[in-house]
């Protein structure tokens, strides 16, 4: 079946390639892969938030016919490296912490044991033999508790459980609070989330029956991140084996040594990067001396290993995300070392409660906001102080403090907005992982679309008029946010508001509502306007931290023309319901003259594509990945006329490829196919033509890059007497730039909306006051359903360029704007109550609470004590706070001195003989 | 029957199958393990996702609340029966055209659900549809492309073969 | 998330079903549909030894009509209640409750009796039973006795009924077709159980005042409960929103319920005013709409 016109697909609403698969049956997601002899994992874990870990007995469990292997923290304490943050930030402390619970678990569904067995059923069944003595300790549930000094830190070596404390200052702050006409404060919570696809994690630790080799299958979002954090966090090997085995083998480090040097030297930023770190991480080794330990051993065992030995992921079909499947289960590593230990492939597919309870929460951030305006709603400037609860264990790469800094950095958002200053605290509690979720900087909206309503409010004027005053124009552009990062002429957050404005009949509103009111209804309208950095301008991740574009700012892909003649993009993207496999195919095909059927994109395996750390996220496919395809698929072509002009003996420039066919203009009568360019190709190079025939490697780095905008407008009717509110109406005026695939962007603003919305009316990753979970299940995390979602009208708007690959992502938008207007909607029914909405979760109950309907009871969410009254006294500076090295018994002194020291001079040793040195 | 394994003998799919196995395991699982029909998935094993759902007798049921061994005797359709690749059936046609689902893991789910639904109400009235798929969720789509999907299989007569 | 090991039996007759009750008592557990015990044994809350699997016993899947009762066996589904014409006449408050409960896969495997034995306090289904006045058939080995609705539900998750027992029969009186009803309830989503709920029944005398009236919620105790001082106050009076109001202030200050996570005590309180006007007005509505 053809997809319209070869040369046409981009912008046309191409049916999906990976539908045939899917929509039958015959996908093939993680919990579809059964390989021969694959034993099944189960995880032991806490039904404590905070414990001591007293005694952990196995030995019935093990003894348990059908029960293979069961490990635990002191064997993986033993067997692998533990999680080290690899992000330093000056200041912040990162815990240390193994793959299982060692002598404390410090959040409930923490996994203390894994069980291998004949089945899931059995593990499980032995799960419930291991007698684990606990010593529950109190634990903290929330940013209050975490800041109350009294309550001793849920890791020791922390000087508290705040575990970062940041300001940053943009603009002259000062000078624009001085000019103020007023100072308007609030602030705004949100409550703990949590992405919830419908596919839980998963894996499959496949185990080589001859290599003996780790074959790792994932439902992961970025198959090298999992593949070389598992290869850093499996490399337990004794620092003198690692340089014995250097010393005698120097071929293996030299490839790893080169390779690493061509990827510094492509990318010159690195070095900034790692400089502006450099000091953070020497302060984390003193204060915890045993990480160069850890770090030294993982580090020269990777490098003295052969890399053919390292592991390989594979990802295939993958039932959604949200950014829940981008970081490194622990699990993962346990699974991992329980296959390598058994020498047999090994299974384990998160439960739904496993999900809920320990698969990533999100979004736990109080926002005190101060904003400086003169009488006619002039924005001056800002104090923002955020307070992040990320839970117990860090997110592995990615920390909650890395998306911290995304909140500062997008915080002007579309306004102009001439000063900043914006304070970050980061908590731990006795609570699940902080993971990225769906826009997970999504609390700048949030907070400034909330705000500028109360802004509005406070000064009597319009919620339409105050935008308009304040966001900034087409004529003002090229311009920079306060922060940084520019704002380039396509920023067109404004022309989505008109249009908006004008599509929701936004003038009328005011009469409509108070007719509604005069005959009972309850109705209200928001309005909220975001910009995304997707893909964002160049070097755009350097704003949030220095240097780290060199890392996640490049695209790679391969096109390939294979020896058969048909064609092949590769991508270290891991698609899991964007289409990339349909998109990707798009993009190739219109530069290749081919049918969009006629490329096959190929992903997900660690062995065959292109290196990069990054994955799929950030709303950035179809920008990064899009450019990219783009830019090989033209060198690919290129290539392609080059064979086929010498088979046809014609010039190149005369070569045009219409339909698959590659001919010459004007005869399309002769000509020749790919398969019989494919052949010419391969006898043209000498040796193996494992890689196809043609094979173009190429990177993009974003080009021009740019932001994605929209403005949505929801409509709320809200019942009085239930609380329950319904969406008559929602429209989301959106410019993305060029669409590759309309359907496809259609289907992603509505589904980031549909999140939206479960956030704010349904969903909530809910603890109370002591830390238990009270969530467990899809009958309490209540994801909404199609009687709940609204029909989303969306419009779109396109600003005229002819910037190359000008694609800009809608993954999170959706997901962004929605709770802005939603709440705003809810604000706009109620004023009149006297309701202010402040908090983002708002279920029926509190609905009335804060109509005055019924009365209010405490929430378990306590947020951190007021800001403004704890500066009457002046609290220190971080970083006046002095570091204090940790107290450490003589012995263990001595132990890490005498490590410390062998560890320096084997390095030195090594590195001597390296650079050629006696 | 008084071990733990039970005898089972189910159609599945028009074919007639008989198996022991364990009493415990419910039919998801052995259609998914036993049987190869990776089809069916598993969202939630507790009964609110809906992903497990399949045809038993020709009502929609869920397969994570059933043990295999009360299927005994019973006639179980699976996504598996509905269409192939070279061949959708109108259903699956349908949600293709209109891009119905993005991840797809809730996919089988909701074609089963619908595909029991238009058997027994060949014109269901888009209030009907939508409540009869508010027992399967979707976390990828905000279930309007699903929704279109269903309209558009109606209009073009998929109820006949359902 | 998986089943823990247990026994599985099939009794090919209800009087083996009961022997086997005999025999295993406390470490059995009846299998009706399957729709509540089976989440609960995959989360491992509920752990029986024996599974004893009555959904294939043909004597008790059926709904009759005899002398002034409509009864609905243990092994009828909920979509058979939901779609007996029967039940639309001569018991129309059940009829009412069935879309409220699940989604309609789950109707079409759970059953009614199995609703009922299990005695979820947020559950339709025993609201209406007590609002209706129905009995239930409880049988042993050794013999069978009728309880009323009003003596059945004992607390969260508890009927009356010995682990040797076996709920045969849902006994519902025929409905007084001068009567009106409602069934209306508060879901976070739809499908949900509710947060609060009501069953409720009036009917008038011929001079057109109210001569009984039930009210029942659900989702506001341990068991469902009626409303007597409300009832009471209804009792006697012609029907109008002003009495109306009057007895849902009344429901409202003898409610306790509990609060969780979705929803507070205070709303639930709240709600049970609400649904009692609701309902009251729909109830009225429908007076004599049975016949
Ligand atoms: C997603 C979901 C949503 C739901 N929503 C609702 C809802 O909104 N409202 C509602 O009321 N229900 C709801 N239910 C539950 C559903 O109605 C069940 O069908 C019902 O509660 C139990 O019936 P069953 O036949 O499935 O019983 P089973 O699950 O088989 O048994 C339930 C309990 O009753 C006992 N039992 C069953 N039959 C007998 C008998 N004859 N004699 C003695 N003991 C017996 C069993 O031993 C067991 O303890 C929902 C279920 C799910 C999964
Ligand atoms: S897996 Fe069966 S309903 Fe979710
Ligand atoms: S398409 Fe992903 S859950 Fe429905």
């Amino acid at each position: 079946m053809r997809e319209g016109l070869a040369g046409k697909y981009v912008g046309a609403k191409v049916r999906r390639v990976e539908d045939r698969r899917l929509l039958t049956g015959r996908g093939r997601y993680i919990d579809d892969l059964n390989l021969p002899d694959m034993a099944h994992a189960a995880f032991l874990r806490s039904p404590y938030p905070h414990a001591h870990i007293r005694r952990v007995d196995i030995d019935s469990a093990r003894r348990m016919a059908g029960v293979f292997l069961v490990l635990t923290g002191a064997d993986m304490a033993r067997l692998t490296n533990p999680f080290l943050g690899m992000m330093a930030l000056d200041g912040l402390y990162d815990p240390v912490f193994y793959a299982l619970a060692t002598d404390r678990v410090r959040v409930v569904g923490d996994p203390v044991a894994i069980v291998v067995a004949e089945s899931r059923r059995v593990a499980e069944d032995a799960c419930e033999l291991i007698d684990v003595e606990y010593e529950p300790i109190a634990a903290i549930a929330n940013m209050a508790q975490a800041m109350d000094p009294m309550r001793p830190p849920i890791w020791p070596r922390a000087r508290s459980n705040v575990l970062w404390e940041d300001s940053q200052t943009y603009g002259d702050v000062e000078v624009a609070f001085a000019g103020a006409d007023r100072v308007i404060r609030e602030r705004f919570a949100q409550h703990r989330q949590s992405n919830q696809p419908m596919e839980t994690r998963g894996s499959v630790a496949e185990i080589d029956p001859v290599s003996g080799e780790l074959i790792f299958h994932s439902a992961t979002q970025s198959a090298h991140s999992l593949k070389w954090s598992l290869a850093f966090l499996l490399e337990r090997t004794s620092v003198w084996r690692s340089i014995r085995e250097l010393a005698t083998n120097r071929e293996k480090p030299r490839k790893f040594v080169v390779g690493a040097r061509a990827f510094i030297k492509s990318h010159p930023d690195l070095r900034t990067a790692t400089k502006s770190s450099q000091p953070a991480m020497l302060k984390q080794l003193r204060r915890e001396p045993k990480r160069i330990v850890h770090l030294s051993e993982a580090l020269l065992g990777l490098l003295a290993k052969d890399p053919s030995r390292r592991p390989r992921v594979l990802a295939q079909d993958i039932g959604g995300a949200f950014g829940a499947k981008g970081l490194v289960p622990r699990e993962d590593v346990a699974l991992a070392t329980a296959a390598l230990q058994l020498g047999r492939s090994v299974k384990w597919i998160e439960d739904r409660n496993e999900h809920l309870m320990v698969g990533g929460q999100a979004r736990e951030e109080t926002l005190d906001i101060d904003v400086a305006v003169t009488s006619d709603g002039t924005i001056l400037g800002l104090k923002v102080h955020m307070t992040m609860d990320v839970g117990a264990y860090p997110g592995f790469p990615f920390n909650g403090a890395f998306f911290a800094q995304m909140v500062k950095v997008m915080m002007p958002g579309p306004y102009r907005i001439g000063a900043l200053r914006f304070d970050t605290t980061i908590t731990a509690s006795n609570k699940g992982t902080y993971v990225p979720y769906r826009g997970p900087w999504a609390a700048e909206t949030w907070v400034r679309e909330r705000m500028i309503d109360v802004v509005a409010r406070e000064l009597g004027i319009g919620r339409a008029d105050i935008r308009l005053a304040n966001m900034i124009g087409a004529d003002e552009l090229p311009a920079a946010m306060v922060t940084g990062p520019p704002l380039d002429v396509r920023m067109s957050a404004r022309r989505t508001l008109e249009e908006a404005l004008r599509v929701a009949d936004f003038d009328s509103w005011d009469a409509i509502r108070d007719q509604a009111r005069s005959e009972g209804r309850i109705v209200g309208m928001g309005l909220a306007t975001f910009i995304e950095a997707a893909p964002g301008p160049p070097k755009f991740f350097d704003y949030i931290s220095p240097g780290f574009s060199a890392l996640a700012g490049v695209e790679p892909a391969h096109a390939v023309l294979e020896v058969d003649g048909s064609l092949s993009v590769i991508t270290q993207q891991v698609p899991h319901g964007q289409g990339h496999e349909t998109t990707l195919a798009q993009v190739a095909a219109d530069e290749l003259g081919v049918a969009v059927e006629a490329v096959r994109v190929r992903y997900g395996d660690s062995s065959i594509t292109p290196f990069s750390l990054f994955g799929t996220g950030g709303s950035r496919s179809a920008a990064m990945a899009g450019g990219v395809v783009t830019v090989a698929a033209q060198e690919l072509r290129q290539r392609v006329v080059d064979i086929a002009s010498d088979l046809m003996e014609a010039s190149t420039e005369d070569i045009v490829i219409e339909d698959g066919h590659i001919h010459v203009a004007g005869t399309p009568a002769i000509g020749v196919s790919f398969a019989e360019v494919a052949a010419e190709a391969v006898r043209r190079r000498p040796g193996s033509p494992s890689d196809g025939a043609i094979r173009v490697t190429s990177e993009w780095d974003g080009g021009a890059g740019g932001w994605a905008q929209a403005t949505h407008v929801c409509w709320v009717e809200i019942d009085l007497d239930t609380g329950l509110v319904t969406i008559p109406r929602y429209v989301v005026v959106e410019d993305c730039g060029e669409l590759i695939n309309p359907a496809i962007v259609d289907g992603q603003i509505r589904g980031g909306v549909a999140q939206g919305i479960g956030a704010v009316l349904y969903e909530r990753a809910a603890y109370d006051g002591d830390a238990n979970f009270q969530a467990g299940t899809f009958m309490d995390f209540l994801i909404p359903t199609a009687m709940e979602i609204p029909d989303v009208e969306i419009h779109h708007l396109q600003t005229p360029s002819d910037i190359f690959a000008n694609y800009r992502g809608v993954g999170e938008g959706g997901m962004i704007a929605a709770p802005a207007a939603l709440t705003n909607a809810i604000e706009d029914a109620l004023a009149h109550l006297g309701a202010r909405i402040t908090e983002q979760h708002l279920p029926p109950a509190r609905i009335l609470e804060l109509a005055g309907v019924i009365e209010a009871e405490a929430p378990t969410e306590v947020g951190p004590p007021d800001y403004s009254a704890a500066a009457a006294v002046p609290a220190p500076r971080p970083s006046l706070i002095r570091e204090r090295m940790p107290t450490l018994t003589p012995a263990q002194a001595q132990a890490v001195r005498r490590t410390a020291t062998s560890v320096r001079s084997g390095a030195r040793r090594f590195a001597d003989r390296y650079a050629g040195r006696p | 029957m008084s071990d733990d394994r039970c005898e089972v003998t189910v159609t599945v799919n028009g074919e007639e199958r008989s198996l022991a196995v364990e009493c415990r395991r419910t039919l998801a699982e052995v259609l998914r393990e036993d049987l190869g029909l990776t089809g069916t998935h598993l969202g939630c094993e507790h009964g609110v996702c809906g992903a497990c759902t399949v045809a038993v007798d020709g009502a929609a049921a869920r397969s994570c609340l059933m043990l295999a061994v009360q299927a005994d005797g019973c006639e179980i359709e699976t996504v598996e029966s509905l269409g192939t690749e070279e061949k959708l059936h109108p259903i699956q046609q349908a949600m293709w055209d209109e891009h119905g689902f993005q991840c797809a893991f809730c996919a089988p789910g909701f074609l089963m659900t619908v595909y029991c639904l238009l058997r027994e109400n060949p014109a269901p009235t888009p209030e009907e549809i939508r409540e009869e798929l508010s027992g399967n969720l979707c976390r990828c789509t905000g279930y309007a492309s699903i929704l279109t999907g269903v309209q558009a299989a109606l209009s073009r007569g998929a109820a006949a073969d359902a | 998330m998986k089943i823990p090991r247990f026994t599985y039996h099939r009794p090919a007759t209800e009087e083996e079903a009961l022997a086997m009750l005999t025999e295993f008592g406390e470490d059995a557990k009846v299998l009706a549909g399957g729709q509540s015990l089976i989440p609960l044994m995959a989360l491992r809350l509920s752990r029986p030894a024996h599974l004893i699997d009555i959904g294939g016993l043909r004597e008790l899947a059926a709904i009759r009509e005899r002398s002034g009762t409509v009864s609905v066996g243990a092994a009828v589904r909920h979509v058979e209640v939901e779609r007996s014409a029967l039940v639309a006449r001569a018991a129309p408050l059940a009829a009412a409750a069935m879309p409220h409960i699940g989604h309609g896969a789950i109707r079409n495997r759970g059953t009614a009796c199995g609703s009922l034995a299990h005695a979820d306090p947020a559950a339709e289904l025993p609201a209406v039973a007590l609002a209706a006045g129905a009995s239930f058939v409880v049988r042993r080995a050794s013999g069978e006795r009728t309880v009323p609705a009003s003596e059945f539900f004992l607390g969260y998750l508890t009927c009356d009924m010995g682990p040797d027992e076996l709920l045969v029969e849902w006994r519902l009186p025929t409905w007084p077709v001068t009567a009106g009803w409602s069934v209306q309830e508060v879901s976070r989503r739809h499908g949900d159980f509710a947060l609060l709920g009501m069953a409720a029944m009036i009917d008038t005398d011929p001079v057109g005042r109210i001569s009984t009236a039930a009210l029942s919620l659900f989702g506001a105790a341990s068991t469902p409960i009626r409303v007597d001082a409300a009832e009471k106050l209804l009792t006697g009076e012609p029907p109008s929103a002003a009495l109306f109001d009057e007895a849902a202030e009344i429901v409202k200050g003898q409610l306790d319920p509990p609060g969780d996570l979705h929803g507070t005590a205070a709303y639930r309180k709240h709600l049970g005013a609400v649904l009692t006007r609701r309902c009251l007005s729909e109830a009225a509505g429908r007076l004599g709409a049975a016949a």
